[in-house]
């Protein structure tokens, strides 16, 4: 786990599944590898048909890493009045909530929630 | 358990659906008048909210936050609603096995999975209506791209010189207050679900749209003799007027594919 900031957090998937996804989440990632992130969002991919956040992640040594965090489709988004900008928050460190890509892809997950340093939180997943 | 705190989405503040929000003040107080056009038709111009092209999305808002899914706590008493069953085409015993195959194989074979245009009926109620006495256009912002259909009401029939396409060809009647859509001419490259229901070039889509009020609900059947043991009338869906224009779709770029690890069960469920 490349973080300083990565905590394992044990699943209870209480929730039922809502599809949100124009593909299988579970088919693509596993929701029994959860984890929470801080970093900084300082891209977002706003295509279709998912959305792509990029966090980066300062290490215990001083380097970073990029994680590329899978999200809706835009016009969900939208829907929600959710703009690329209010993703980015400002370059503030958030706070992430995902789970990881099932074919072992490093630094690739699918984001259930964000939470920001100002106590608002966007969810843009249910829990799988 | 989480150790991340997770707000209560249905305590403590008035919550706010923007939908609801979204609603002009008379469909929220429960008036059902239909407006029409000076020639007399119903008016069905207009942005239209359908969920996004599926009918589960309910953004809550809570402060500044907003959650997209999952935002309701589970009841505390009682049984959930139970799901809705699939709704999906019946077909002749002998394309089963057809459908069982492409069902299995999803990620290799669905066409929406690799941004091509979903077809019609699969593309749903449009997103939004400009009509004028000659002619309907559908507009459609889907996760696939920008779509239009252009639907003449002045009886000009099907053209004979148009390259079969995704979306077909479409013309349109009025039966009273129900606006009729026939779309022929397919290219029979789209799916009809989510789950290898394909379909043939003959494939035939009658749409039947009616307004009450700011509600918009839309009606399908298809007809494919030649695969279908009978034509298969899609559970209606209702769009809401909407102060929530569709913009310009973002370029459609697959990523996902090649992390999938199995080949079926994209849960989108349309």
């Amino acid at each position: 786990m490349t973080g300083k900031a990565a905590l394992m957090l044990a699943i209870a998937a209480v929730l039922p599944p809502a599809a949100i996804a124009h593909h299988s989440v579970p088919g693509q990632y596993d929701p029994e590898q959860r984890i929470a992130l801080s970093g900084v969002i300082h891209k977002v991919d706003w295509i279709n048909p998912h959305t792509y956040l990029h966090l980066e992640v300062t290490n215990d040594d001083g380097s970073t890493t990029n994680w590329r965090l899978e999200s809706a489709p835009t016009a969900m988004l939208r829907k929600a009045r959710i703009t690329p900008d209010m993703l980015m928050g400002g370059g503030a460190v958030v706070t992430v909530d995902v789970i990881l890509a099932r074919d072992g892809t490093e630094h690739l997950a699918w984001l259930y929630r964000i939470d920001y340093p100002g106590g608002h939180s966007y969810q843009l997943s249910a829990e799988r | 358990m989480r150790t991340t705190a997770k707000p209560s989405w249905t305590s403590g503040f008035a919550l706010l659906a923007l939908t609801l929000a979204s609603l002009p003040v008379g469909a929220q107080n429960g008036e059902a008048a239909t407006p029409r056009l000076a020639s007399g038709v119903a008016d069905l111009n207009g942005t239209w909210d359908n969920g996004s092209g599926i009918d589960f999305i309910e953004p809550v808002l809570e402060g500044d936050s907003i959650c997209l899914a999952g935002c309701n706590d589970p009841p505390e008493s009682g049984a959930p609603a139970a799901p809705l069953p699939p709704d999906r085409p019946r077909y002749r015993p002998e394309f089963q096995a057809r459908v069982d195959d492409l069902d299995a194989r999803q990620v290799d074979e669905d066409p929406v999975l690799r941004c091509f245009a979903p077809g019609v009926p699969r593309i749903g109620p449009p997103d939004k209506i400009v009509q004028r006495d000659t002619e309907i256009v559908f507009l459609y912002d889907d996760v696939s791209g920008n779509f239009f259909r252009i639907v003449p009401l002045d009886a000009r029939g099907h053209p004979t010189d148009t390259v079969p396409g995704y979306l077909g060809d479409a013309t349109g009647r009025w039966d009273g207050d129900t606006l009729v859509v026939e779309t022929v001419n397919f290219n029979g490259e789209t799916w009809l679900t989510d789950d290898g229901s394909f379909h043939t070039p003959d494939l035939r889509v009658v749409e039947r749209i009616t307004r009450d009020g700011d509600a918009l609900t839309w009606r399908a059947t298809a007809y494919d003799p030649a695969v279908l043991a009978e034509p298969w009338n899609l559970r209606p869906r209702t769009a809401y007027l909407t102060g929530i224009e569709i913009t310009e779709a973002p370029p459609c770029i697959e990523r996902d594919l090649g992390h999938m690890v199995d080949d079926s069960s994209h849960d989108n469920p349309r």
